[in-house]
């Protein structure tokens, strides 16, 4: 791959990044916020590509404040996903789908454009994914705590979303460059 | 048969206030008291201190003065049953005996509880209690031969519960964040299940405040250094189970529910208790619940607009809890979890945690040196030849504990070997 077609993907992979945040924020709002398969599904989906996602940056940041962001979105949203799974093994959840086992079109397109973006603009990209995908999270939680369908899965989007909104804000802070 | 505390009527509140000599109960006598009446007085104890330290909280965060006044009222006469009932206890029943009636209330009560727990990821989180206290009960067997003690443990427990290995409390160390449990909610759980997290968690908040206050009572250092080791671990205990309650459930339903619990305890108590003496305080202190029950109840429909009976199931309830053997229910849990541990809020098998798991780190910090509740069972065979144990029902069902309840040969020393090789490396 050449210099320039090297550049020219990543800010096409930059734009699908946010037309896909702006499409997963959406959907996180509407069907999401409301639907116990849908929740399950956003929310399965949302912790999988946290931890892969922080996976490669702790392989691929040399930043400091980055890589311990990293490292807390792999404790939490790895707690976030047993808390799923525990939440999916009570009786008030009977019947309600399996969580999926891959992640979607979407997001595994974040990680291959996580994979693939040059060294000098890895932080960039994963911030700026970072803070997409967690406005969407926060979008499919505080929605559904107050509008879903299943009081055991309200309680748990209530219990995450506060959770999320502080991880949000380090992102950003990271973001601006003022070391999170 | 079933019962209904919103349908009973109970002593009006102004008649409940007793003097000091109607409070200056009789003791049971320890040497023939019945283990399980032991067990119901030390259960409705941690019942009664929950009930009052939930009641002085719910005081500091209204500002009420009415309901304040109610919660006083009740708490004051709440305050003279835990009197009553905890000084059931003789003088003449040392800590470390007492001590072995609280393990064995913790391994029974529990049983029961998961047992009769409808909910299957609730129900784990009993059964992974239980394996615990199981094996606090027979360390503490085993301290109390050491401490001189004129009497075996089954002597407090009669052969009603085994005295045998759990999960080594050793390896029962875990970092703060893998206790915390999903909670349920009480606008979708069984009250059966809210009834029994309510019950568990009394008893093992009584432990821990038990273990946190007697714990510096003996001069024998291995005594004092097992307390503190156990003690900890209650503390882990506490947080695992009151992470299963509703932390958005209403104040005054709260309290609602706290009552309903302490009425179906004392029935409970009334249903199964052999001593009359005994029954006659547990008939007295179900009629005073049942006013506070009411006036909790009242309290519901005057701050939240909520009427208790749309909360409660219309018959009642249906099952006494009763402290009854459960010696085939434990070996079986045993048997399918014994090398189990914790990673958020899920139970996995220790050769499941990943490499680095914060598991070993937390191992590594607590255990550096000398581990108590090993050196206790070491002490026992360096003095007596062998380990303490009490078993009715043959060997032990777990290969690696049939000889040494040491946990050199569990599944969590390999893992805790392995762990440390990989750091090495």
């Amino acid at each position: 791959m050449t210099e320039q077609h090297g550049t020219l993907r990543h800010t096409m992979d930059k734009a699908s990044d946010v037309m896909g945040g702006m499409m997963g924020r959406a959907k996180a709002k509407t069907a999401g916020a409301t639907s116990t398969a849908a929740f399950i599904e956003n929310a399965t989906i949302g912790n999988r590509y946290e931890i892969e996602a922080a996976q490669i940056a702790l392989k691929r940041s040399r930043s400091e404040g980055v890589r311990a962001a990293a490292q807390k979105m792999i404790v939490d949203h790895t707690a976030m996903t047993h808390q799923m799974h525990s939440a999916l093994r009570m009786n008030e959840t009977a019947g309600a789908p399996l969580p999926p086992e891959n992640l979607d079109t979407r997001r595994a397109k974040l990680i291959e454009h996580l994979e693939t973006a040059p060294d000098d603009a890895f932080d960039k990209t994963y911030l700026d994914q970072q803070v997409l995908a967690h406005k969407e999270t926060h979008d499919l939680l505080s929605g559904f705590a107050q509008s879903g369908d299943n009081p055991q899965l309200r309680s748990l989007a209530a219990a995450s979303d506060p959770v999320v909104l502080r991880h949000l804000a380090v992102m950003e802070r990271l973001r601006a460059g003022d070391g999170g | 048969m079933a019962f209904n505390p919103l349908s009973e009527k109970g002593i009006p509140l102004d008649r409940q206030l007793r003097s000091w000599s109607e409070l200056a109960v009789e003791p049971y006598r320890t040497e023939d008291v019945h283990p399980y009446t032991r067990c119901r007085v030390i259960l409705m104890n941690g019942i009664e201190v929950e009930a009052i330290m939930n009641s002085h909280n719910a005081a500091r965060r209204t500002a009420d003065s009415g309901i304040k006044q109610a919660l006083a009222m009740v708490r004051r006469v709440e305050q003279q049953q835990q009197k009553a009932v905890n000084w059931l206890i003789p003088g003449s029943e040392s800590s470390i005996a007492n001590t072995i009636g609280y393990e064995q209330v913790a391994v029974d009560l529990t049983s029961w509880i998961a047992r009769h727990e409808p909910d299957p990821y609730l129900k784990q989180v009993y059964e992974f209690g239980v394996l615990e206290d199981y094996d606090h009960l027979y360390r503490y067997a085993n301290l109390m031969d050491l401490m001189g003690e004129r009497r075996k443990a089954e002597a407090i427990t009669g052969d009603l519960t085994e005295i045998l290995p759990g999960r080594p409390t050793i390896f029962q160390h875990r970092d703060p964040h893998d206790e915390l449990r999903r909670p349920m909610t009480v606008e979708a759980a069984s009250v059966q299940s809210i009834l029994n997290a309510l019950t568990v968690l009394s008893a093992e908040q009584q432990t821990m405040n038990f273990y946190m206050t007697v714990g510096n009572r003996p001069e024998h250092p291995l005594a004092r250094a097992l307390y503190q080791e156990i003690a900890m671990i209650e503390e882990q205990h506490v947080t695992h189970y009151e992470s299963i309650l509703d932390p958005m459930t209403p104040e005054m339903l709260n309290w609602v529910l706290h009552e309903y619990n302490e009425c179906w305890l004392y029935w409970s108590a009334c249903e199964t208790e052999t001593d009359p003496r005994i029954r006659g305080i547990w008939e007295l202190h179900l009629a005073m619940e049942l006013e506070h029950l009411r006036v909790a109840c009242d309290g519901l429909k005057a701050v939240h607009g909520l009427d208790a009976a749309d909360f409660f199931p219309k018959g009642g309830i249906d099952n006494p809890m009763t402290f009854e053997p459960n010696k085939e229910y434990v070996r079986d849990v045993l048997d399918r979890t014994v090398d189990w541990t914790s990673w958020d809020s899920e139970f996995v098998p220790i050769n499941d945690l990943p490499q680095g798991h914060r598991f070993f780190d937390y191992q590594h910090q607590v255990n550096e040196g000398s581990v108590p509740s090993e050196d206790v069972i070491a002490a026992h065979r360096s003095e007596f030849s062998q380990e303490y144990r009490f078993a009715t029902e043959g060997d032990h069902p777990i290969i690696a504990l049939r000889d040494s309840g040491t946990g050199e040969n569990t599944e969590y020393a390999k893992a805790e070997q392995q762990a440390r090789r990989e750091f090495a490396e």
